[in-house]
C-alpha cells in the first residue's frame, strides 16, 4: 500500500530529474542544426537507427517483463490478477519508453536539422520518437508471449540495422513536414494499437518467462547495487552458454602446453557468430559518427578509443576465468608468465584488426589526412592486447578506498582506479596513435614506427613485470 | 610395487588461527607413496582447510608442510606433480565436457587414460557435447573427478569427491582411486562418506574440532 510519503518522493524524485534534466535538453536543442547535408543526415539517421536496434535487443533480452524476485516468487504465481501485480513493471516500462522516445527524438532532430520550424519540427519528432519506442516496447512484450512476436521483435531489430547501413551509405535527404507529420501519425497509431494488445497479453506471458527475466533483472540490479560489472559478465556468459547446444571439435594436435589452454578462446569466438559480425560491423561506428559530425569530432576519436579496447577485451574471457578462479589453471598446471603470453595473441589480433578497420572507415569518409592510416592497427595491437589483459585481470572494485572531495563532488576512488585499470595501460600504449588522431601530422610514418616500437614496448613490460596470477 | 618408506607428504605440528581461533591445532601428517588417506571429522574440524595446507593454498600457516620434499606453493611446477579436486570450477565458457577433457592431455602433453575411456569411466559418454554449466551438480563433479584422473599426476587432493555423486557411481569413484593408486600415485581425500573410505581401503586420519 502507498502511503502519501511514497507518492511524495515519487514526486519530488520525478520533479527533480526534470529539473536536472531540462537545461541539458534545453542545450541540446539550442545546438539543433538549422540544415544539414543529405550525408551527414544519412549518417545521424544511421547512429539513431543503430540505438533504437539496440534498445530493442536490450528489452528483449531483460524480458522486459520483470519484477522483484519476492512478486515473481508469489505474486506471479499466485491466482492474482497478472495485469494488477505487474502494474507497477508497466509504469517502469512506459516510463523508460518515453524517456528513450525522448532520445529519438532529439537524435532525429539532431541527424535533419529543424529547417526554421522548430516548433512543428520538434512536436513531430517528439510524436515519431515516443511512438515508435513506445510501439517497439509493446512489440517486445508481446514477444516475451509468443513465439511468433519474437520473430517480429527480432524481424524489427534486423530492419533497424539494415536502415542504419542504407542510410550511412546511401544519405538521406530531409522530408517534407508533410511526410513526417504523415510517418508520426501513422506511428501513433500504430503504437497505441501495439500498446493495447500488449496490455491484454500481459495476462497470457508464461509465468516461468516472467520467472526467468525477474532472475536476469535482479542479477542486473545486484551487480549494480554492489558495482561488481565482472560479475554480471559471467551471469551473462553463462546463461548464454548454458542454452547452446556445441558440437565437441578436437583440439589441433600441435598444440602442447599454455596455448592449448588458449585456444579454447578461439573456438569461443568463432562459437559466436553474431557476436562476431556485431564487433566486425561495429568498426563502421567511428566512420559513421565522423560522417555525421562533418569532421573527425571527440565523439568518433573516443568511439575509435573504446570500440578497440572493447574488441580485444571480448577475447579475454578465458583470462578472467583464470583470475577470478584459478582452479582449473592449477588443474592443468599451466599458469603464469606462458599462459599470459599465450592468452595475449587473439585480443591482439582482435583489437589490431578492429582498429585498423576503424581507421580506414575513417579514412574513406575523408576525417584521417593522406596517408596509410590503417597500418596504426597492428602496430598498435599489443599495447591493445596488454591493455585488454590488465583489464581482465583486475580485481573486483574495493569500496573501501576512500572517498575524495573534489570541486565537482565527491570521488570515489575505488570505482575510478577499477574504471580505468586496463584502459590506462592502453591508452599508454597508444599514445603515438592518440597524438596522430588530435593533432594531423605532417606524415605519419615516423608515428607509425613510434607506435609499433612503443605499443610493443609497453606490451613487453606488461607481460614481464605482471606478477603471474594464480601460480 | 609400492615403497613404503617414500615420503610424499611430511606435516608435522601444523597450526593454523583464523578469525582469532584455532583452526588446526598441531596436526602431523605423513603420507607414503601409494598411500589412500582418508581425513575424516566432523564439520568445522578443518578437513578443506587441511588440504589447502597441503596444496599450499593456505596463508597464515605455521609447523612444517613438505610435499615431494618440498614445501608446497601454488606454482606451476608444484601442480604438474599435484592435482587438486576441490570446491567446482569455473568452467571455461563455450566449452564442451569432451573439450574441457582434451585440454588436460594436450596442455600437459601426455594423459593417463583416453579422452574417450575417461568420458566412459565417469558416466559423461551420453553428456560429452554439453556445456558443463547445463549438467546437473553431480555430473559436473564427476566431470572435475574425470579432468584430474586424465592428467598425469602423483598426488591426488580430493577435497569432499563424493559430493552430489549417487551411492551407485561412488564405487566406480572408488575403483578410479584404487586404480590411481596401483599405478603409483597417492590420494588424499577429505570426506564425511564412510563407505568410501572403506571401499578405496583407505587409512582414515580423524581430526578433532580445535
Amino acid at each position: 500500500m502507498k502511503t502519501w510519503s511514497d507518492r511524495y518522493t515519487a514526486v519530488l524524485g520525478a520533479a527533480m530529474a526534470v529539473l536536472l534534466l531540462a537545461p541539458a535538453g534545453a542545450a541540446a536543442l539550442a545546438n539543433v542544426p538549422g540544415q544539414v547535408e543529405p550525408s551527414r543526415a544519412g549518417a545521424g539517421i544511421a547512429l539513431v537507427a543503430l540505438a533504437y536496434a539496440g534498445y530493442l535487443a536490450l528489452a528483449r533480452v531483460f524480458g522486459p517483463v520483470a519484477t522483484s524476485a519476492a512478486d515473481a516468487a508469489w505474486l506471479v504465481l499466485s491466482p492474482l490478477p497478472r495485469r494488477r501485480v505487474l502494474r507497477r513493471t508497466v509504469m517502469v516500462l512506459g516510463a523508460v519508453s518515453l524517456v528513450a522516445g525522448l532520445v529519438v527524438a532529439l537524435g532525429l532532430l539532431s541527424a535533419t536539422g529543424v529547417q526554421g520550424q522548430l516548433a512543428l519540427r520538434l512536436l513531430v519528432a517528439v510524436v515519431l520518437g515516443t511512438s515508435v519506442t513506445v510501439g517497439g516496447m509493446a512489440v517486445a512484450v508481446l514477444a516475451q508471449a509468443s513465439s511468433a512476436w519474437d520473430g517480429w521483435l527480432l524481424a524489427a531489430i534486423v530492419v533497424a540495422v539494415v536502415l542504419a547501413v542504407l542510410a550511412a551509405i546511401h544519405g538521406a535527404a530531409t522530408p517534407s513536414p508533410a511526410v513526417t507529420a504523415a510517418a508520426a501519425s501513422a506511428s501513433a497509431v500504430a503504437a497505441a494499437a501495439l500498446a493495447r494488445r500488449a496490455w491484454a497479453a500481459l495476462e497470457r506471458v508464461p509465468a516461468h518467462r516472467i520467472l526467468e527475466a525477474s532472475t536476469r533483472t535482479g542479477n542486473v540490479a545486484t551487480a549494480a547495487v554492489v558495482m561488481d560489472p565482472g560479475a554480471l559478465t559471467w551471469i551473462i556468459e553463462d546463461a548464454h552458454w548454458r542454452r547452446q547446444e556445441l558440437r565437441s571439435r578436437p583440439l589441433p594436435r600441435r598444440l602442447r602446453g599454455a596455448p592449448a589452454l588458449a585456444w579454447a578462446e578461439w573456438r569461443r569466438l568463432v562459437r559466436r557468430p553474431p557476436r562476431l559480425a556485431v564487433l566486425t560491423a561495429s568498426s563502421a561506428l567511428p566512420a559513421v559518427a565522423a560522417h555525421a559530425g562533418g569532421r573527425l569530432t571527440p565523439v568518433a576519436v573516443v568511439a575509435v578509443a573504446v570500440g578497440a579496447l572493447a574488441a580485444a577485451a571480448a577475447c579475454t574471457a578465458g583470462a578472467r576465468r583464470d583470475v577470478h578462479d584459478p582452479s582449473l589453471p592449477r588443474l592443468a598446471a599451466a599458469g603464469g608468465r606462458p599462459l599470459l603470453v599465450a592468452r595475449s595473441v587473439l585480443p591482439a589480433l582482435a583489437g589490431g584488426a578492429w582498429l585498423g578497420s576503424a581507421l580506414a572507415g575513417l579514412s574513406m569518409v575523408g576525417a584521417l589526412g593522406a596517408g596509410p592510416w590503417w597500418l596504426f592497427g597492428p602496430a598498435a595491437a599489443p599495447a591493445l592486447a596488454a591493455g585488454a589483459l590488465r583489464m581482465a585481470r583486475r580485481r573486483p572494485i574495493d569500496h573501501s578506498m576512500p572517498v575524495i572531495p573534489t570541486p565537482v563532488g565527491a570521488l570515489p576512488t575505488g570505482p575510478i582506479i577499477w574504471a580505468l585499470t586496463g584502459a590506462d595501460l592502453a591508452s599508454l600504449g597508444c599514445a603515438p596513435l592518440l597524438t596522430a588522431l588530435t593533432g594531423h601530422p605532417a606524415a605519419l610514418g615516423p608515428l607509425l614506427i613510434v607506435q609499433g616500437l612503443f605499443g610493443t614496448a609497453v606490451a613487453a613490460a606488461f607481460l614481464l613485470t605482471t606478477r603471474p596470477r594464480p601460480h | 610395487m609400492r615403497r613404503a618408506s617414500e615420503a610424499v607428504i611430511e606435516a608435522v605440528d601444523v597450526r593454523l588461527d583464523l578469525g582469532g581461533g584455532p583452526v588446526l591445532a598441531g596436526v602431523d601428517l605423513r603420507v607414503d607413496r601409494g598411500d589412500i588417506v582418508a581425513v575424516l571429522g566432523e564439520n568445522g574440524s578443518g578437513k578443506s582447510t587441511l588440504l589447502r595446507c597441503l596444496a599450499g593454498l593456505q596463508p597464515g600457516v605455521s609447523g612444517e608442510i613438505r610435499v615431494f620434499q618440498r614445501p608446497p606453493v601454488d606454482a606451476a611446477w608444484f601442480w604438474r606433480d599435484v592435482a587438486c579436486v576441490a570446491d567446482e570450477p569455473a568452467w571455461y565458457p563455450g566449452l564442451t565436457v569432451r573439450e574441457h577433457l582434451e585440454m588436460m592431455p594436450a596442455v600437459h602433453g601426455e594423459a593417463r587414460m583416453r579422452v574417450d575411456a575417461a568420458l566412459d569411466a565417469f558416466g559423461l559418454t551420453k553428456r560429452a557435447d554439453m556445456a558443463p554449466l547445463a549438467m546437473s551438480t553431480g555430473q559436473r563433479q564427476r566431470l572435475s573427478m574425470a579432468m584430474a584422473m586424465i592428467r598425469p599426476s602423483r598426488l591426488l587432493l580430493l577435497d569432499e569427491p563424493e559430493r552430489g555423486l549417487d551411492p551407485a557411481f561412488r564405487e566406480r569413484l572408488a575403483a578410479a582411486v584404487t586404480g590411481y593408486t596401483a599405478e603409483g600415485g597417492t590420494v588424499v581425500m577429505a570426506t564425511h562418506d564412510l563407505p568410501l573410505v572403506e571401499a578405496t581401503g583407505a587409512r582414515p586420519v580423524t581430526l578433532e574440532a580445535a
